[in-house]
């Protein structure tokens, strides 16, 4: 049976495509580069995956976009989908953190993977996906590379500003005294770590943790987070399409 | 007949501007659970609770700086965009920084004939009861010398008798909703409703309602919800509670049980009876009762068997906030999940909330 | 953030302050005596305190020495972390973080607090403080008395019954800390420090009133630091020495004109609490030729009122009653800064939105709005008081720095 998830964000779209127990097709598409819809993004996905719309047995959206999905039969909190998709990763997980373009949310899971308990950012730019890709242009690198350069600091300069706006002027004035880039880097994913751990202390930490979101391909945040909380984190390999996988997961479990 | 519930409020300062066309009386806004309104009521006055709308306070952010309560913010903002010219006085207690800040701002700016303070003592003790008694007599000496007429004890009878039947009627609405019979949009709804009507009116209003409301077929209640508010003066955000899922059942309110739960006892001292319901009855966080208020929200929460707790605090509203963190654990220590939100009660925001709150509910049905 | 963060001090009697704020942490750390120690809130009349032999550790006043060791973002991290909103007083969420934060909060300065024996706070100055206490008495499950008074705005009047309840909170205060300490209040104690308290005050009025001349000869950045001996040690000999001791040495400055800056172009007013973390910003008007000559938080242009009754608390009671300055009141505040900016002949004012403190923050737009009805230059820069994470270096040197041309242009 083949089932299907999307994962519409505000600024990345994912989706997989479920075949039984195995991912047939995953795709993530950040809707800045390219114009395409939701169902563009799908159309193409399974066009090269060699699966016809008509085969897709259910569809579940999720996201901020999802009740804008026409295709979907069902939609997924966030929380949820996350939730799903990690736990099916890992079984082990007991805390997710899902840092994404724009917000950041932690979930508790026990045992079975019921949600026990989340905590969502509050609207604060500053430790969101989108924060480090600024500051990655304002420092004229590539957002891909901003975590390789922060761990090759010597030290860390202090980012204080709990705002983002404040933050970049910060960092503007580090800038211009001549600091590195490295330690300003540094800075910076120290701070956005430390929003997220902050959310974290909203709930009670259970390992283990699960990295899910686009960050969470940042090499320096998965270790300072690691550090924060004394324990490894396990980081699937594509950390960006596990609300669409969870989303899958639920259109399978609809249909089963 | 849930919508013309909504229009009320809508429609609110059409319909005191003809009480007052046709009765001659005069209107008095009010701010907050603690003024005795009774005594307005029975001056044949119409007490009207201020109320803001969801707009830009684009009036009232040249007066008041960004970080501070939106409700009050935007009452003042209908003030400043004259939709509440037909106030002849307004009544401010002694409740927070914000109402405080208020008091002044309003009248600085707003031609007002008669403002008036009410002290509100911030502790509960038996010399506070007394206190509060002498200042409600005050309020009435007031309210008698601005309008020029006696207020009879057979007129301040009448009204608590109309008040606490007004109550009546409210608290059976509360329990209508644990059952289905009626939503919680429906109830926060008359209670808004009660809060700017003519309480008579009001009464026979209910009436109706409630007797139609107790022959409906009862459709499944969603996740019972438990809500505690700073203040909601609409009701919006219980509405998109219930469109994802969630029945709210039981509130901890200004503008809910707060309203409505406590009558005012029968007693050859009225003063002192109306001292003691809105000074010690009412489960205020203002009031330095951290205790009572957890006891108040523990038992209805046993009594309605609500499933999950959702605490909506609006932005700088400090006797709130601080009380969160314990609220909070008190409620997980027996078993309810909790939701939280600090907000300023906007458009935008409720689409972020809709998120949570669906996360939420999908949680608690596991 | 600014290279150095204290307030260049400019009178030899400021100097002092630090030690006796150190002593007075030490003490009611070191005090073998048995001693009950009261954490409290400012506005509480430590006289009554002191004639129990409590020791009393005000609170606020301790988050202001955290933020100026510049370690209030590690304490109100610590404190949101244990759930206070950012909304919330910096100074509690200093605290709170102080109280919940283990091995996340910074370490604390002075050696941290005494424990706290109980609590006291007063309800007539703002909601912050009353959540703040109440939370820390679930926290550390100690009694709390919350000592209420009217809040008579327009500052006060001839109220009976005002003044019959606050004498009978005052009765009842003094019931819970004869229970507290097993003790009797001795009234003559508490009538000799209610009488040296107002000596003390009425000498401090005397300095503000000094303070109107030109060149001036103490700025803000002083007189933040000297208020503290008479908010936290009234009543006692060693506050008075102090206070006379300043007034000698602004009156030496005075007749010697001897100014706060050499050649005085500009004079301002700072409405609002000062940042405790950066205090050096009071100086940065100097090297301009502007001083701050004058502040409207913790001002006095009154004396104290003659003792109404030979009984120490009625006599608190009703003189209390008849005058309560309270901050909060938009006419009062008004009224005051307005007079401020005539009799102390300010140039322009600097408005501290200090958004976590409600009581001062709500009002400032009003004054603002007054201040430019009158055409008196002002301008506005928002920060907290004590949270330093919400200051923004270069935002706000480039707003006073475009304040200052504007002062200078007009002084020409
Ligand atoms: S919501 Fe809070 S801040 Fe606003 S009026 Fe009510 S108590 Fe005051
Ligand atoms: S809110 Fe203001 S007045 Fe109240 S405790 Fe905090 S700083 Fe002091």
């Amino acid at each position: 049976m083949i089932c299907a998830g999307i994962d519409i964000g505000a600024v990345n779209t994912a989706v997989v495509v479920l075949e039984g127990d195995r991912i047939t097709g995953s795709r993530v598409l950040d809707s800045f580069e390219e114009s395409l819809d939701p169902r563009q993004v799908t159309d193409l996905l399974l066009e090269k995956s060699g699966i016809r719309w008509e085969d897709v047995r259910a569809f579940v959206a999720t996201g901020r976009g999802r009740n804008g999905c026409t295709f979907a039969q069902k939609t997924g909190s966030d929380v949820a989908c996350q939730a799903r998709g990690a736990y099916w990763l890992f079984p082990s997980a007991r805390t997710i953190m899902n840092l994404g373009a724009e917000a950041s949310r932690v979930v508790s899971l026990d045992q079975h993977g019921r949600v026990i308990s989340f905590a969502t950012n509050d609207k604060c730019a500053a430790g969101s996906g989108l924060f480090l890709d600024s500051m990655a242009h304002l420092m004229n690198l590539d957002v891909s590379e901003i975590g390789e350069f922060a761990l090759k600091a010597g030290s860390a300069i202090e980012v204080s500003s709990r705002c983002a706006v404040f933050a970049e002027s910060e960092v503007i004035s580090h800038i211009h005294k001549g600091e590195s880039r490295e330690n300003i880097l540094a800075g910076l994913h120290t701070a956005v770590a430390d929003r997220i751990f902050e959310l974290s202390c909203k709930l009670t930490f259970m390992p283990d943790l699960v990295l899910t979101g686009g960050v969470a391909k940042n090499i320096a945040v998965v270790k300072l987070i690691e550090k924060k909380l004394g324990t490894p984190a396990l980081v699937p390999s594509n950390p960006g399409i596990v609300g669409a996988l969870g989303a899958a997961l639920i259109a399978r479990s609809i249909r089963e | 007949m849930d919508i013309k519930l909504d229009l009320l409020r809508q429609n609110r300062h059409d319909m005191a501007r003809l009480w007052k066309k046709e009765t001659g009386g005069k209107v008095v806004g009010v701010f907050c659970c603690n003024v005795p309104e009774e005594l307005i009521y029975a001056a044949g006055m119409l007490p009207v609770r201020l109320m803001g709308e969801k707009e830009e306070a684009s009036e009232a952010d040249l007066h008041f700086p960004s970080n501070c309560c939106p409700y009050v913010k935007r009452s003042f903002d209908q003030g400043l965009k004259h939709r509440y010219d037909y106030l002849d006085g307004i009544i401010v207690p002694n409740t927070c920084d914000m109402v405080r800040a208020m008091y002044g701002t309003w009248k600085m700016n707003l031609d007002i004939p008669f403002a008036y303070f009410l002290e509100v003592p911030q502790r509960i003790s038996p010399r506070g009861i007394e206190f509060f008694r002498e200042r409600i007599l005050d309020f009435k000496g007031g309210l008698e010398e601005w309008s020029g007429c006696e207020i009879t004890a057979k007129a301040i009878e009448d009204a608590i008798e109309t008040y606490n039947l007004n109550r009546r009627l409210l608290q059976s609405a509360g329990r209508f909703r644990q059952d289905g019979l009626l939503s919680g949009v429906e109830c926060q709804n008359m209670v808004i409703s009660s809060m700017f009507m003519p309480k008579d009116e009001h009464n026979r209003l209910m009436g109706a309602f409630l007797e139609e409301a107790a022959r409906r077929d009862t459709p499944p209640l969603g996740v019972r919800l438990l809500i505690s508010a700073s203040m909601l003066d609409n009701s919006d955000f219980i509405r998109l509670l219930e469109e994802c899922g969630g029945s709210v059942v039981a509130d901890d309110m200004p503008a809910g049980s707060r309203y409505f739960f406590y009558s005012v006892n029968h007693s050859s001292d009225p003063f002192f009876a109306l001292a003691e319901r809105y000074l010690v009855q009412v489960p205020c966080p203002r009031k330095m009762l951290p205790r009572d208020r957890f006891e108040f929200i523990k038992q209805v929460m046993e009594e309605t068997g609500a499933e999950g707790a959702v605490i909506h605090n609006l932005k700088a509203c400090d006797c709130h906030l601080y009380e969160y963190p314990y609220l909070k654990k008190m409620l997980q220590d027996l078993g309810l999940p909790v939701l939280f939100f600090r907000g300023e009660e906007t458009e935008a925001e409720q689409e972020t909330q809709r998120d949570d709150i669906e996360a939420f509910i999908e949680m608690i049905r596991g | 953030m600014a290279e150095s963060t204290s307030a260049k001090k400019h009178l030899e009697t400021t100097l002092l302050v630090p030690a006796l704020r150190r002593k007075y942490y030490a003490e009611s750390l070191s005090q073998t005596t048995g001693q009950k120690i009261c954490w409290c809130s400012n506005g509480i009349p430590s006289e009554i305190l002191d004639a129990f032999g409590i020791n009393a550790v005000f609170v606020e006043n301790y988050a202001t020495v955290c933020a100026s060791k510049r370690l209030s973002s590690g304490f109100c991290r610590a404190g949101e972390r244990a759930g206070f909103s950012q909304d919330v007083c910096g100074y509690a969420r200093i605290l709170m973080g102080y109280l919940l934060g283990g091995t996340e909060a910074p370490e604390a300065p002075y050696g941290g607090l005494a424990k706290a024996d109980f609590l006291v706070v007063n309800s007539y100055s703002c909601d912050s403080r009353m959540g703040w206490f109440a939370t820390m008495q679930r926290t550390l499950n100690i009694p709390l008395y919350v000592l209420d008074a009217p809040y008579q705005p327009g500052g006060g009047c001839m109220d009976e019954a005002n003044i019959v309840y606050t004498e009978s909170q005052l009765l009842d205060f003094v019931t819970f800390l004869e229970g507290q300490t097993r003790s009797k209040l001795d009234r003559e104690k508490l009538r000799a420090g209610i009488d040296l308290s107002r000596r003390s005050a009425d000498i401090q009025t005397e300095i503000y009133e000094m303070r109107k001349a030109v060149p001036s000869p103490m700025s803000a950045g002083d007189a933040y630091t000297v208020v503290w001996p008479g908010m936290y040690m009234a009543g006692t000999k060693e506050c008075d020495d102090f206070y006379a001791r300043l007034r000698a040495e602004v009156n030496h400055r005075i007749v010697n004109k001897i100014g706060v800056v050499p050649e005085e172009k500009f004079r301002l007013l700072w409405s609002g609490l000062p940042f405790w973390y950066n205090m050096a910003l009071l100086n940065y008007f100097e090297d301009f030729g502007g001083v701050v000559a004058i502040e409207n938080a913790y001002f006095r242009s009154e004396k104290s009122f003659p003792p109404q009754h030979h009984d120490p608390i009625k006599d608190m009671a009703i003189t209390s009653t008849i005058k309560r300055p309270y901050a909060g009141d938009l006419e009062q505040r008004l009224q005051l800064t307005l007079d401020i900016v005539k009799d102390y002949r300010i140039d322009g004012v600097i408005l501290a939105y200090n958004p976590s403190c409600r009581l001062m923050y709500l009002l400032q737009p009003e004054l603002k709005n007054a201040l430019d009805c009158h055409g008196i230059p002002n301008v506005n820069i928002e920060c907290d008081m004590a949270d330093e994470r919400t200051y923004s270096e270069g935002q706000i040197k480039t707003r006073l720095d475009a304040f200052i041309e504007r002062m200078l242009v007009l002084r020409k």
